[in-house]
């Protein structure tokens, strides 16, 4: 047994609970933030944290600390079961996660792993160097996570899983371009090529005009149309907004919503994306369809929001990190399957007359229940005309309903691309979308930004 | 936790750093909410740990360690100066002259928030719900927090800083739906209620209960409301709202690391330049932003700011003219003026950034009936929905949970899924009246997000009602 799954079982022994579960965070990361092609915002973290969840009757209650000795163990079990003595009965709670058979993922990374403090400097010094004479913004960083889950009703599972991201923005006042790479392997990724894609698109935005508010085809890139779909799921695809009517699935479901090329999973078990084995709860992860052939099929789930919809629905190994966990279940590892275009080039030419965007900005629900979502375009937005990209243009503000965006689609990229969707923010919970370049034929321009640039 | 920093910092300088400072932080975070009358959460969260900075050869370094013990200490410190080493490009960072200083500061409270029993706070929850039950409304939630923060500061300048700060909030939602539409009431606040650096005597004095029946009726009632109209008009803003447009459209602007573009590929950047300074007029003469961090029961409260700086009043925007920045002792050296003091992190284990601290849109006169009579034709809005503002905070977008027609200086039909937009200088200088000191209310957010990795502040706001004029009002996908 590891000495996480240890401290696990001695904080489940200390809580004197009917059933108890511990979830041990622990994590060794590194952020080396630029900004003006100098770093100045460097961030090195090492901790770890334990979230325990005590069951006292039909009570339960949690609490969660960072001191792991022996004296530190015995107040987090007091804290948390004082939480469950002063809450109500709840007959309704499910069962903890039992024992069972994980499956087996890639995610980890030897040479990610040992990544120090000179080696991720020395990292975001490729990146800046790569962008030659412009400036860049961005960072580079690497971490190496485990996650360590055991509870009083037999499960006991352990992933120790590495991510890095290397992100540029290249700008001047006028003119700017961002690129990312995101991955679970040092060697999958290349710093300097991500600097000097972002350095390729700033070149072209200089000089940016105008279109008028309006209704256009647009080709989205994969980091675009992640960051899209990653806001529309918050909603759409969760188990528990479902039963809250907060979901665009509410009384959809199996019906053809979107264009049938539109296929969309959440699949942690993909080697491609950032594989996970088992989520915060302890249930083995496995792939869930969405959306199939344009056909709405489900959403997902964790073992409290399953309970709470009865009718036989079980959790899908959906459950938040404790951060999180009031957000109920949320799809972290969001697939769209690619489509038959070789190239963006190859969906600019499906668009014919339209707009090409890079990057978003500042996404806003302005209506869950029907995937209305507001933000800006930034760092690359271009006219395509004649079926070939064309002039730069300002950034645009825009209000899409997702479900209108996705309904006809000329095609969609073969090959796509894991875009990161993670802003560290709490304990270090890496996740993305992987992705294809999208066209679709309609996509809602409501107001004109500034020029490109910073 | 003074030795441990002192440790900390004696380590770095014997590692090269010709500057360093230690934050040693013990935080208590309990968060109870309660959903459709059953417990949804009891959370109590508690963080302990150090975070050291340094300055090696003019290049920042941080690095923090959980472990409130010397090998912690003395971790953290090798690790932050070996990056700060290692950092690439041409480092020449100085910081503005400031007075070492030894001191306490403590926050005025009459019960420790997180000393109010759980059964208290959960029983507050569920009664707060029972008074939002109503036929169409299928989600209820009630939820209380509190805080506390016990923080030492210690600099090779010798400043040395214990804080033990509180903050504690609460609030209700109420969520209707007829199966194809659903609308969301919010009270004191959305996105997580308000809350005050105070103790738990806040809370009480909100008065959840009291105010959760006219939520959930509010809620069923949008449910029959007609979609605001789009068009150009007058729009009367609440405070609450008032509170999110100060927060992003000038907050975030006058931060002076987003003006200079260290936020550049994440948060954004800002409008404004440093020559702006004392000449760029902002909105019309009846804007007047403040920051403060010494306003009372607000959670950006404090004795001193992380980088050891007293806080202090600061005037932002003076009759519409910008008159100040949020500052780093950094940046305050780069633009040449002031000392910083809107430096702060979240918790041991985050570098601190430059924030908003509390940050108000000053009252002028009249009350919201005042601001209302002067309108034969416009929008009034309340309690914010949903935002978004471009990268130099200039577009933006907000919609608010509900609205009403104004018609002849009255309040005519609510509306629902009402939004505006509009550019920040222009939508300033439409301002044409500010609601008096009787209609000015703090709210304290403690959501707002910056950094890489991420962090989040807490900030209060205080605002009055305001009239904008000429304001695009009700945008929608076609």
């Amino acid at each position: 047994m590891t000495r996480a799954l240890e401290l696990a079982e001695q904080a489940i022994a200390a809580a004197e609970g009917d059933a108890a579960e511990a979830v041990i965070q622990t994590e060794r990361s590194g952020f080396a933030r630029f900004a003006g092609s100098e770093v100045h915002q460097p961030t090195l973290i090492e901790n770890e944290s334990i979230s325990l969840r005590v069951v006292r009757g039909n009570r339960v209650g949690s609490a969660a600390g960072n001191r792991v000795d022996e004296e530190g163990l015995r107040e987090l079990a007091k804290r948390a079961g004082g939480a469950a003595d002063a809450s109500p009965e709840d007959p309704d709670f499910p069962d903890l996660a039992g024992e069972s058979v994980l499956p087996e993922v890639g995610g980890y990374d030897e040479a990610t792993a040992a990544l120090g403090p000179d080696e991720q400097a020395r990292l975001a010094a490729t990146v800046i160097e790569a962008a030659g004479e412009l400036p860049v913004y961005g960072f580079f960083t690497s971490g190496e996570v485990t996650v360590s889950v055991a509870n009083s009703s037999g499960f006991s599972g352990e992933q120790t899983t590495t991510d890095v991201s290397a992100l540029a923005l290249a700008a001047t006042e006028t003119m700017s371009g961002y690129s990312e790479q995101t991955a679970w392997a040092v060697g999958e990724i290349d710093p300097a090529a991500v600097a000097r894609e972002a350095v390729e698109i700033a070149g072209r935005t200089a000089d940016a005009g105008e279109v008028p508010p309006g209704s256009y085809r647009a080709v989205l890139a994969p980091i675009a149309l992640g960051e899209l779909l990653q806001y529309f799921s918050f909603d759409a695809f969760s188990g528990l907004a479902l039963l809250e009517d907060r979901s665009y699935l509410g009384g959809r479901i199996g019906e053809r919503c979107f264009d049938e090329k539109i296929s969309i999973a959440d699949d942690a078990l993909d080697p491609r994306g950032l594989p996970k084995q088992f989520d915060f709860e302890g249930v083995p992860k496995q792939r869930v369809t969405l959306v199939e052939d344009g056909v709405l099929r489900g959403a997902v789930w964790d073992r409290e929001s399953a309970a709470r919809a009865g009718n036989g629905q079980v959790s899908t190994g959906h459950a938040s990190p404790p951060a999180l966990r009031r957000w109920g279940p949320l799809p972290f590892a969001l697939s769209l399957e690619g489509g038959n275009a070789e190239s963006v080039d190859e969906l600019v030419g499906l668009v014919g007359d339209g707009i090409y965007i890079t990057r978003l900005h500042y996404l806003g629900i302005v209506e869950p229940r029907q995937g209305v979502i507001t933000g800006m375009t930034r760092d690359g937005t271009f006219r395509i005309r004649d079926g070939k990209l064309a002039e730069p243009l300002v950034n645009l503000r825009f209000t899409v309903a997702v479900p209108d965006v996705l309904a006809d689609v000329p095609g969609l990229t073969k090959q796509t691309t894991l875009a990161n969707e993670a802003a560290f923010y709490d304990e270090r919970f890496a996740y993305g979308a992987l992705v294809p370049a999208i066209a679709t034929a309609r996509f809602e321009v409501t107001g004109i930004g500034g020029p490109p640039g910073i | 936790m003074r030795a441990l920093c002192e440790e900390a910092v004696a380590a770095a300088l014997a590692g090269g750093a010709s500057y360093a400072d230690a934050r040693a932080i013990v935080r208590r975070a309990q968060l109870v909410s309660t959903k459709n009358r059953r417990v949804d959460r009891v959370d109590d969260v508690e963080s302990e740990g150090i975070g050291v900075r340094v300055l090696v050869d003019g290049a920042w370094g941080f690095a923090c360690d959980r472990r409130l013990e010397t090998a912690g200490a003395q971790a953290a410190a090798e690790r932050a100066t070996t990056f700060a080493k290692a950092a690439p490009g041409k480092h020449e960072r100085k910081l503005a002259p400031i007075e070492a200083v030894e001191d306490t500061y403590r926050t005025p409270r009459e019960q420790d928030p997180i000393e109010a029993p759980l059964a208290d706070k959960i029983a507050l929850c569920l009664a707060a719900e029972e008074s939002m039950q109503h036929d169409d409304v299928k989600v209820t939630t009630a939820f209380v927090r509190a805080m506390r923060e016990q923080k030492v500061l210690f600099t090779s300048e010798g400043t040395a800083v214990e804080q033990d700060l509180v903050e504690c909030g609460g609030g209700i939602d109420a969520m209707a739906s007829d199966g194809d539409v659903s609308q969301l009431r919010s009270y004191p606040s959305a996105h997580g209620g308000s809350s005050a650096g105070a103790g738990w005597e806040y809370v009480l004095g909100l008065g959840l209960e009291r105010e959760a029946p006219r939520v959930a009726e509010q809620a069923a009632a949008l449910l029959r409301a007609p979609v605001c109209p789009p068009g150009t008009t007058t729009a009367v803003i609440d405070a609450e709202q008032m509170v999110l447009q100060v927060h992003e459209s000038t907050g975030h602007p006058t931060e002076l690391d987003r003006v200079y573009g260290t936020e550049a590929a994440y948060a954004g950047t800002s409008f404004l330049s440093p020559g702006d300074l004392g000449s760029l007029r902002y909105g019309s003469d009846l804007m007047n932003i403040t920051a403060d961090p010494t306003t009372p029961d607000g959670v950006g409260t404090f004795g001193y700011d992380d980088e050891g700086v007293p806080a202090e009043r600061t005037p932002i925007v003076e009759g519409g003219i910008l008159r100040g920045f949020l500052t780093s002792r950094e940046t305050a050296e780069q633009i040449g003026s002031g000392r910083g003091g809107s430096m702060r992190a979240d918790g041991w284990s985050r570098m601190p950034l430059v924030r908003m601290t509390n940050l108000h849109l000053e009252p002028d006169a009249g009350t919201l009936e005042d601001l209302l009579a002067d309108v034969d034709d416009g929008v009034y809005f309340e309690t914010n929905k949903s935002w978004s503002i471009d990268d130099k905070r200039l577009n933006f977008q907000f919609g608010t949970q509900i609205a009403w027609e104004i018609k002849q200086g009255k309040l005519g039909r609510m509306l629902r899924d009402a939004t505006y937009t509009g550019v920040t200088p222009v939508f300033w200088g439409s301002l044409d009246a500010v609601g008096g000191p009787e209609t000015w209310t703090l709210y304290g957010l403690t959501n707002c997000g910056k950094g890489q990795p991420g962090q989040h502040a807490h900030v209060s706001h205080g605002a009055a009602p305001a009239r904008f004029r000429n304001v695009q009002v009700g945008v929608a996908p076609s």
